[in-house]
């Protein structure tokens, strides 16, 4: 095959999504733009409503604002143990490897209900502090956004963690050696060489964790509870309860276009940190 | 498309149901029935299929929560993904106001004498009751006399607040409401005490997660049906269903035949095993615990009624009024609750 021809490998997948993703979004689009899910007569009414409503948009705040705070527990943790991963030898890799991968082999369901029993009342955590002593009473972890952001790093680590040690392993360890030579400190070679090097898989780790973590419907919804607003309660509310089908897409539009733009601009930088 | 699938999962999760499918037969008839993910999806697999089989019909099962059912039909326009709904009352008039059951002969089921009289009408037919009231834990609070007691400190803390979503928190609200003072029309007393306790109340959320915090300790209080009580007990949980002074409620779960099945025959045959008396027998003991509407059949402890001819003394809703303003009320609710 010619390289002019090697476009034709992606068809069958850019047919796929022709068929089953852009043709359904044109669908959501239009019947935000529709008076009914008939789609017959046409309407700025779910607009209006979705935009035009302080609490819709104070759910756009606060489902980025999420996003946001999970991309940075997550990576809190994650830069740490890459940097170990990297520095440690063959076996204690092939750990931290399965280590990060483990929670991917478990359902999102079942890592979510494990968190009500860590962060219940009852709950592991809340048994240590009032065991030794730390506190008295029980301090209110389930249904509070501390709490859903605790979660959220542990269910949204290997999306972080992942593409970091990725970008690491690509590193030359030569560099490392050349950065030392020349007279670097340990933290200058890490602060001047390996982070922005592994910058790229920082930012795609980011891109994944802030989708994921905004969108997290269940987790948000049971560790997080009715007394947090976020959008994709609110467009599942709007679509399976209330029967409001245009209002419920143009918030789900809402959702995917301010996730979107946040990763676009991630990616943006992604590509300037990548030809840096 | 994932979080929809994550959404049925969880149901799956919540009662710990595998979900297996029935293999066609090379003969007979097959027919896909809509049934609760959970408790419903293994009583009916069990119970209700094998009865089936027997009569020439493999039923397939497709496991969905009442208003995922009403969402599934309307989005299929008139080629149904089943040929049997099962609906509580909110969902059934929205069924019935978006034309998706076929008109339905009563008389074409042979054990219709056995329901109690109006339960079966051009609609559907009544297969389960459901009672609802106030489930407590018996070694953490004192027995809750009514809806208000709930809004007293005591209980505030330890209490699990679901919202309008779906019918037996409803009726839930609705009743707290009136025990405040309000009613179907006025449920501003109910929001302005929603709005006082909302700082303290320990859970507010997802219906289906409420079982799993009640088993936790994150709540002791919480408002559900008796199933759920007697559920949770036989699986060694401290759980007590307290009926409130101003009654229990209840309302029937009813099944619909779906416009545009190609299976009617087989779906009459199936509703009509449903509300026989042996199904409905085995239906209401352990570990199945649904109130029977079958006359014959007793209905089991916790459940406080000896008969379903007994459902004209329990408090009663008319969702034809509640449907048109329930949308607002899940509005105001999100609202009062986000703060």
């Amino acid at each position: 095959m010619t390289e002019n021809g090697v476009w034709r490998l992606a068809l069958p997948l850019a047919l796929a999504q022709m068929l089953f993703f852009v043709a359904p979004l044109l669908l959501l689009a239009a019947t935000s733009f529709a008076t009914d899910e008939n789609l017959r007569a046409w309407s700025l009414r779910a607009w209006r409503d979705a935009l035009g409503d302080d609490f819709n948009i104070a759910s756009v705040i606060n489902t980025l604002r999420l996003g946001a705070l999970a991309v940075l527990a997550t990576a809190v943790f994650a830069v740490p143990l890459a940097l170990v991963h990297m520095a440690a030898g063959p076996t204690l890799r092939r750990v931290i490897l399965i280590a990060a991968v483990l929670p991917l082999l478990t359902s999102v369901v079942v890592r979510t209900f494990a968190w009500i029993v860590i962060l219940g009342r009852e709950g592991v955590i809340n048994a240590t502090l009032q065991g030794l002593g730390i506190t008295s009473a029980p301090v209110p972890l389930l249904q509070t956004e501390h709490g859903l952001i605790l979660a959220l790093t542990q269910i949204e680590m290997p999306l972080m963690l992942l593409p970091l040690l990725a970008a690491l392993a690509r590193i030359d360890p030569a560099l490392l050696d050349a950065s030392a030579s020349l007279g670097g400190s340990l933290f200058r070679t890490l602060r001047k060489v390996v982070l922005p090097m592994a910058l790229p898989g920082l930012i795609a780790g980011a891109t994944l964790v802030f989708a994921s973590a905004a969108t997290a419907f269940i987790s948000q919804g049971v560790i997080g509870g009715g007394r947090l607003n976020y959008l994709p309660a609110q467009v599942w509310q709007q679509a399976m309860v209330v029967f409001d089908w245009p209002l419920a897409a143009a918030l789900a539009i809402t959702l995917m276009g301010s996730v979107l733009v946040v990763a676009a601009a991630l990616s943006l930088l992604g590509a300037k940190a990548r030809h840096a | 498309m994932t979080e929809f699938r994550r959404r049925h999962l969880l149901g799956a999760a919540m009662a710990g149901a595998a979900l297996p499918f029935g293999g066609a037969r090379a003969q007979g008839t097959t027919m896909t029935a809509a049934v609760y993910p959970g408790g419903w999806d293994e009583a009916l697999r069990d119970v209700l299929a094998p009865r089936l089989r027997e009569q020439g019909i493999t039923v397939a099962f497709e496991p969905l929560f009442a208003v995922d059912q009403i969402a599934k039909a309307r989005a299929a326009r008139g080629n149904p993904p089943f040929d049997v709904f099962v609906l509580d009352p909110g969902p059934r008039v929205s069924g019935i106001d978006f034309g998706l059951f076929e008109t339905f002969d009563p008389a074409k089921l042979s054990n219709l004498g056995q329901l109690p009289p109006g339960q079966a009408d051009a609609q559907g037919a009544a297969v389960a009751a459901q009672v609802v009231g106030i489930a407590y834990n018996p070694t953490k609070v004192p027995k809750p006399k009514g809806w208000a007691d709930l809004f007293k400190p005591e209980y505030v803390s330890k209490l699990g607040l679901t919202g309008f979503g779906t019918t037996f928190g409803t009726i839930s609200l609705i009743e707290m409401a009136k025990a405040l003072g309000g009613s179907v029309e006025n449920m501003d007393p109910l929001f302005a005490e929603l709005r006082r306790i909302r700082p303290s109340v320990a859970a507010v959320g997802q219906p289906a997660a409420m079982p799993g915090m009640f088993q936790q300790g994150q709540i002791d209080v919480m408002y559900t049906n008796t199933y759920t009580v007697t559920l949770l007990r036989s699986r060694g949980v401290n759980i007590d269903f307290a009926v409130p002074e101003t009654g229990a409620a209840a309302f029937m779960t009813t099944m619909h035949i779906a416009k545009g099945s190609r299976n009617i025959d087989a779906a009459y045959k199936y509703i009509d095993a449903m509300i026989s008396t042996p199904v409905q027998a085995a239906l209401s003991q352990a570990p199945y615990f649904f109130v029977p509407v079958n006359k014959d059949v007793t209905p089991g402890a916790d459940v406080p009624m000896r008969s379903i001819s007994e459902i004209g003394n329990f408090v009663t809703h008319d969702w034809a009024k509640i449907n048109p303003v329930r949308p607002q009320w899940i509005q105001r609710f999100n609202r009062e609750m986000a703060g």
